[in-house]
């Protein structure tokens, strides 16, 4: 990431040519469609309430209510996340530093019930997050290159005009033998994406329910990932959302898991 | 009905023609549309109450039966190639398309959460092979540490390691069951055994090697009736058409049964098993009367002979057919669906049996003459052993009397001894692999058999309450310590056990449940996000309002199923009090129940038949005591049937128990044929001690003849290779046998003593 500087010229320089050029978006490779999804502008840092909804084949559902701050530094991003509901686990904190290179994520969890703070250590991205549907990978820590990027065709879809790429992961051990994502056209929003197991057979399906502009930023406010095979889903909803606040990348530490921001 | 039998004899290769084109239309259908029923699980019956829970939960928490496939490296597993072959042959089945793939445990899928100094690392155990010695060191080091996985997924002499692969029942089938066993042999090498193991494979090899031995053995035991026929009736053409009366009564029954689209279950394998029995016995009290008659009338002619035989034989024949026909038709009150349609088959093919031997039989004989009588003079020194023995059995009639009583007695004492087994292992010879196989898994493992426990509250929340889980807790460990049969135990205890002390530092003392609802609920927490939270779902419900404890069994015996649930119910109280409710569940549990339910159903009816034959046979003879008396062989051959099994400690199980229905349906012919005969000949002669001679010499003689027949017949199945079979060629001989000396001797008595049919005359 020495080159930030360098790559926002470049993207300006493109939106320049794309603006010029209509034509030329046809063109892009599915690399570079991909490239522009991940470094889709998501503001420096961000603070929401977040209702994660765990519903299981039967229609059980599990709630839970939790306060989180992200901040996007250059080269790490650290994300804090305070549990709000069920009562049992309430001032729970969860922090985690995921770097961009590929070091391996920093997690940390404060158990109120013993006033302490653990860390936490897990080898496998490919971990699901909190029990839900959504690896850490799928929550954006995927790394660009981990993957084969192929464009497919151009579609649209619920009135919005997407690309169709297909990522084939370059690991063959990993969770995922392929990915397929609809990306919207100009806004570069990941909008659908359907994950094949290992066996190439359709294994989930993350659709984004609403999208919307806060502080000139565009941020996914409600998204479901179903797992097919196992008629398992879990729903992520955002509310009170604020981008750009400032908040301090010094915020990020033991002491506050403990205190709450 | 005589009149129409008769009428029939005018046209006997229109009665051929007739029974030849049903059969072959049955035989037709049968070829089209016959096929077996192999998921066990469509035997239970699906409406009771015990089932729909243990479904339900099964669901709940994805209960399934697991196969287990052992690595043994007597060298040790701790190298490259064993684990290599652990990992290789751990994919290969995830990749199955029959098995879900997180169905599939092994080292190499588990997850090992560990303490360290400042917080919890949960990482596999090994994701690439290791290599290098130090790798493969800190890999035996991570497991003998973890008691989650050590002794469960690696044995405790680090020789063996598992792969457990669950599946469910419906989608076992003979090529899957092929497929397992050959995957498996594949990976084997010259230090690396591999053994399968699990329920699905024993009741898989079940399947297999039940039916194949019936295969082979069921020809033999027929050559063996038609030689011993043969032997007795002394006429091919006689033997002949006694066995197209049962050939084609199992045709009939069986071409029906696909006719109404009810498929073949195990149980359907026992009903040419009791149509033999029965079915020989009228042919050979036909023919063996017809012999009788042509002995005393050498001059008659072939329709005279066959007017006779059907003017005295067609009462008994219906008489008989028919009651053990509802006999059978009282296996309706069974919950258990196949025993119901085994009841009404065989019920249908008795009366073929009877419909085949008042009119193919005479058929026969119009056609192909009278069977040739060789020796007259053996027979004459026949009746006279016959007259002999009949009169020694009346005047020493106490012998019989006494004899009855105390056999009696003694088999209600065995009888107490009878247990009931629902075992699948138990069938199988105790040198056999699939025993040892099995024993080597228990040894070196937790156990093959599992038996699911439900806990049910009615609060939201229930199984994060502290004092739950400790009681839960000590009731686990009251059952592994207590219970020497019990390898392990495991359900949400130990995850929370497990995540206390690795976040005290991996201290044995926090290998407890904490004291504060909210650690409990933060522990889970933590680990839903750190670890599979896939795993947490096999042992809990999503608003924690059930619980699934796993007990792992090192027999699939009832007893120890049962001394399991005792300890279990210890605590019923207890978590009573806490509100919540005790159940069961998984294929252990089923099996349990089910064995009871068809015993049950078996017992209520036995006694309902034996009501029933008691009111027909007083109805059929006008005399409530007849009714009675005939009832005798029927209560003796399964007193002492039940007794054997009690004293010989043959445990009851679905095949041992539907036996009992044999003695209703040999009990009723033999007691019919002879009353029917006494009746006749005392009427005839007005002598007490001629009359039970004469009946002797002939129902006695038959019945003697149809006991030879059939017992020869099934003693084959002793040298079969399957135990359950052999069990069956015991008791059914057994059982003939002791309704044949039943009626010969104390039923004799009864008859003789309660001076009936004599006393009218006299008047």
């Amino acid at each position: 990431m020495k080159n930030l500087k360098n790559s926002k010229i470049i993207s300006f320089i493109m939106i320049l040519v794309i603006l010029v050029n209509f034509d030329a978006m046809a063109q892009l490779t599915g690399k570079q469609i991909v490239e522009k999804a991940y470094n889709r502008p998501v503001g420096k840092d961000q603070t929401a309430l977040l209702t994660m909804t765990l519903t299981n084949s039967r229609g059980s559902q599990r709630v839970r209510k939790i306060k989180q701050f992200t901040k996007n530094a250059a080269t790490v991003e650290k994300s804090i996340m305070f549990f709000q509901s069920p009562a049992d686990v309430k001032n729970t904190s969860f922090m985690s530093w995921s770097y961009t290179n590929s070091k391996a994520d920093d997690q940390w969890i404060y158990l109120p019930a013993i006033k302490k703070t653990k860390r936490i250590s897990s080898d496998s991205k490919s971990d699901y997050f909190m029990g839900s549907d959504f690896t850490y990978d799928d929550l954006g820590d995927r790394k660009l290159n981990a993957d084969t990027h192929k464009f497919l065709k151009s579609v649209t879809i619920d009135g919005k005009s997407c690309y169709v790429v297909e990522s084939v992961s370059k690991d063959d051990e990993y969770i995922y033998s392929k990915t397929k994502t609809w990306i919207i056209k100009g806004s570069f929003i990941g909008y659908k994406k359907e994950f094949y197991d290992e066996d190439g057979d359709l294994l989930k399906i993350l659709s984004i329910k609403k999208y919307e502009k806060i502080s000139g930023i565009w941020v996914i406010t409600h998204s479901e990932m179903k797992n097919v095979q196992k008629n398992h889903r879990t729903s992520m909803k955002l509310s009170s959302v604020k981008v750009n606040t400032g908040v301090s990348e010094s915020s990020f530490t033991e002491r506050m898991m403990m205190r709450g921001m | 009905m005589e009149k129409l039998l008769n009428k029939l004899l005018e046209k006997p290769w229109v009665v051929i023609a007739l029974v030849v084109l049903i059969s072959a239309g049955f035989f037709y259908v049968m070829k089209e549309n016959s096929r077996m029923e192999t998921d066990l699980d469509k035997y239970m019956p699906a409406e009771h109450p015990a089932f729909v829970y243990s479904d339900q939960a099964e669901e709940w928490f994805g209960i399934n039966d697991g196969i287990i496939i052992a690595l043994e490296n007597k060298k040790g597993i701790y190298n490259s190639e064993t684990l290599d072959t652990l990992k290789q042959l751990t994919k290969k089945f995830q990749k199955m398309d029959e098995i879900e793939k997180v169905d599939v445990t092994s080292l190499y899928t588990a997850d090992n959460i560990i303490g360290t100094e400042d917080g919890m690392d949960v990482k596999a155990f090994f994701k690439r092979v290791p290599s290098s010695e130090e790798k493969i060191k800190e890999l035996q080091e991570n497991v003998q540490n973890n008691e989650m996985v050590f002794g469960r997924l690696v044995s405790e002499n680090e020789t063996v390691t598992v792969v457990i692969a669950e599946i469910r029942d419906s989608i076992f089938t003979q090529d899957f069951y092929n497929k397992i066993l050959e995957t498996a042999a594949a990976f084997e090498t010259e230090d690396i055994k591999i053994y399968v193991a699990g329920r699905p494979i024993v009741e898989g090899t079940m399947a297999l090697l039940g039916p194949a031995d019936m295969k082979k053995m069921v020809p033999i035991v027929l050559l063996v009736i038609t030689v011993v026929l043969l032997i007795m009736l002394r006429s091919i053409k006689s033997t002949v058409f006694t066995m197209l009366v049962v050939f084609f009564s199992v045709l009939w029954a069986f071409g029906l049964m696909a006719l109404v689209n009810i498929p073949v279950y195990a149980v359907s394998t026992m009903i040419p098993v009791m149509l033999i029995a029965i079915g020989v016995a009228d042919g050979v009290h036909l023919y063996s009367h017809l012999q009788l008659y042509v002995a005393e009338n050498p001059n008659a002619d072939k329709k005279e002979a066959t007017l006779d035989m059907i003017k005295n034989m067609w009462k008994p024949v219906v008489m008989t057919s028919v009651t053990t026909s509802v006999g059978f038709v009282s296996l309706l009150t069974s919950e258990v669906y196949p025993i119901k349609y085994f009841g009404i088959f065989t019920a249908f093919g008795v009366l073929a049996a009877m419909l085949f031997s008042l009119t193919l039989i005479p058929a026969g004989i119009m056609i192909f003459g009278l069977p040739k009588m060789k020796k007259a003079k053996n027979e004459n020194n026949n009746s006279g052993l016959a007259y002999r023995f009949a009169a020694l059995v009346v005047k020493k009639k106490n012998i019989s009397i006494i004899a009855s009583a105390l056999i009696i007695v003694l088999a209600i004492v065995g009888m107490q001894k009878i247990w009931i087994n629902s075992s699948f292992l138990e069938k199988f010879e105790k040198d056999s692999e699939i025993v040892l196989t099995d024993k080597f898994i228990n040894q070196n493992f937790g156990g093959t058999t599992s038996l699911n426990l439900i806990l049910d509250s009615e609060n939201l929340d229930a199984f994060k309450n502290p004092d739950v889980l400790k009681l839960v807790d000590k009731m686990q460990n009251k059952v592994e310590n207590d219970l020497e049969i019990v390898g392990n135990s495991f359900s949400l205890t130990d995850y929370v056990n497990r995540m206390n002390k690795v976040m005290n530092a991996d201290k044995e003392e926090f290998n407890v449940i904490p004291d504060s609802r909210e650690l409990v609920a933060q522990y889970l927490l933590l680990y839903e996000m750190s670890g599979d939270p896939e795993n947490l779902n096999k042992v809990v419900d999503y608003d924690y309002q059930k619980l699934n404890v796993t007990f792992q069994i090192k027999s699939d015996n009832s007893k120890a199923i049962n001394s399991v649930i005792g300890i279990v119910e210890s605590f019923e109280d207890d978590f009573k009090k806490l509100g919540i409710s005790v159940k069961y569940a998984g294929s252990g549990y089923k099996g349990l129940v089910f064995t009871d339910l068809i015993l049950e159903g078996q017992i209520m009816s036995l006694i309902l038949s034996l009501f029933i034959v008691i009111i027909l046979l007083s109805f059929m003879f006008k005399n409530f005591k007849i009714g009675l008396i005939g009832a005798v062989p029927i209560v003796i051959t399964a007193a002492i049937g039940f007794g054997v099994m009690g004293f010989l400690n043959i445990p009851l199980n679905t095949t041992t128990a539907l036996l009992s229905s044999i003695a209703i349906g040999i009990g009723i012919d033999y007691a019919v044929h002879f009353i029917e005969q006494y009746r006749v000949n005392a009427r005839l002669t007005g002598d007490r001690i001629l009359t039970a001679q004469k009946t002797m010499a002939h129902s006695g003689r038959a019945i003697i003849f149809n006991a030879i027949v059939v017992i020869a017949g099934f003693s084959i199945l002793l040298f079969s290779v399957f135990p359950p079979n052999r069990e069956l060629g015991a008791l059914v001989s057994l059982n003939m046998f002791t309704s044949l000396v039943g009626t010969l001797t104390i039923m004799l008595v009864l008859l003789f003593t309660t001076n009936l049919y004599f006393t009218k005359n006299k008047k």
